[in-house]
């Protein structure tokens, strides 16, 4: 059985432009075990693992996607000829650690957080969609909302929320950074 | 950042422009100093901070006023501290402890995004399909709308660098919309693909350029071409759209 829907989840996921999540490989499959669909991702994961393939299959962003493996980057930017690509500037970074650990949140409270007026920040990261707005908040002058996007998962290849690390964590992190520090 | 840094005779100066914010420059002088955030010395890192502000030859407004309201905070800080009281002051009255706070948070948040550059640096590595522009499909009506409003920002920034140049043609010769279309064409047929501003600052008149644009726009909703552009008033990238079935549906 994994045999035989293996090949047609390695289809699906290959047509997807966006990380297919394993809902909708279940939804495709109807009737088929869930813990069956589960093996064969597994399985089909593992087997592009392997050295001999140029290609890897990873979670991201909650769901499934193909992409190449980190040893061929300087290939690839070869052939697209790309010196390299952009990274997010610090102030944009600062502002979406920001958004993500207190949203929902508006630009007064990122700005208070950072010290920063963030007003343009938040305007690129929109541009850029890593961030969306979700509404207005019920206080004077009605702010917006912000929220992190599923798009901020999978640039930062994240599954969910829940794998930002918690406050024990970054306590934890601080503690030895200290303790490093002679 | 590379410059940002210099060995001065003084030892180790580090210009303001490099933070982030007036946090970013406090956390630096309390790691700098080994204190401890929950105990500040006030006083001497106060002057530290005012003599960061003090090495800018000018002041500019925009991005010194949030160091400058720290600076006063620091001052106030200070000046409740010496301030002589009647009775001591309970832990949770330290005067200090709004700043500690503000710290603290912004510190947790320094944390994160180093984690995140981490994570971002591993993923810039990995190259998925979706890189090259997204094939349009139910978002398409709100990726128009944005785009819209970019390729016009960026039509204004054109537009004044080609008036710039404020030569003068005689009689400038007739082009056609059909005629430009063709062109672009050709060129995207022969160059696969075509940056815009480039093409644009190719235009010999104002009425190429102008009849140029509007190819451009009118190339983007019979959906012969996509135009990306990842920036505002940067370059807009021109594809031949690959796409025989959309054709045929449209």
């Amino acid at each position: 059985m994994t045999d035989r829907i293996k090949p047609i989840i390695e289809a699906l996921i290959f047509i997807s432009q966006e990380p297919l999540t394993a809902d909708k490989i279940k939804g495709v499959l109807e009737g088929v075990p869930a813990e069956e669909i589960d093996g064969a991702i597994a399985a089909l994961t593992e087997e592009y693992a392997s050295d001999a393939r140029g290609i890897q299959l990873i979670q991201s962003g909650g769901g499934y996607v193909f992409s190449t493996k980190p040893e061929h980057d300087a290939f690839i930017r070869r052939h697209l000829q790309i010196e390299r690509k952009t990274k997010l500037s610090s102030a944009a970074l600062e502002t979406l650690s920001t958004v993500a650990y207190h949203q929902p949140t508006t630009q007064a409270e990122i700005s208070a957080v950072r010290g920063v007026d963030s007003t343009y920040t938040l305007k690129t990261l929109l541009q850029k969609k890593l961030i969306k707005i979700i509404g207005r908040k019920k206080a004077p002058g009605n702010p917006l909302v912000y929220r992190t996007s599923e798009k901020f998962l999978q640039y930062f290849g994240l599954n969910s929320l829940d794998e930002l690390p918690s406050e024990e964590e970054i306590s934890k992190i601080l503690q030895e950074d200290k303790d490093i520090e002679p | 950042m590379e410059s940002a840094e210099t060995n001065a005779a003084e030892g180790y100066q580090v210009k303001i422009e490099v933070f982030e914010g007036p946090l970013d420059l406090l956390l630096f002088l309390i790691r700098k100093k080994k204190i401890e955030i929950h105990d500040i010395p006030i006083a001497s890192i106060t002057k530290d901070y005012l003599g960061y502000l003090d090495r800018k030859e000018q002041i500019n407004l925009d991005r010194e006023a949030e160091f400058l309201f720290i600076a006063a905070l620091l001052i106030y800080i200070k000046s409740q501290m010496l301030l002589p009281r009647e009775k001591n002051l309970a832990e949770n009255e330290d005067p200090r402890q709004v700043l500690v706070n503000r710290l603290l948070e912004y510190q947790k948040i320094k944390v994160v995004c180093s984690l995140l550059r981490e994570k971002e640096d591993d993923q810039i590595q990995l190259w998925r399909r979706d890189f090259l522009p997204p094939l349009p499909g139910e978002s398409e009506l709100d990726f128009m709308e944005v785009s819209l409003f970019d390729l016009a920002e960026s039509f204004f920034v054109m537009m004044k660098r080609k008036a710039a140049e404020d030569f003068r043609v005689i009689k400038g010769k007739d082009v056609t919309l059909e005629e430009k279309i063709r062109e672009i064409l050709a060129a995207l047929e022969a160059e696969g693909s075509l940056d815009f501003l480039d093409f644009f600052g190719r235009q010999e008149t104002l009425e190429e350029a102008f009849v140029s644009f509007f190819s451009l726009l009118e190339l983007i909703k019979s959906r012969t071409v996509y135009a990306v552009q990842e920036k505002l008033f940067q370059t807009i990238r021109v594809w031949l759209r690959k796409d025989p079935h959309r054709k045929k549906t449209s």
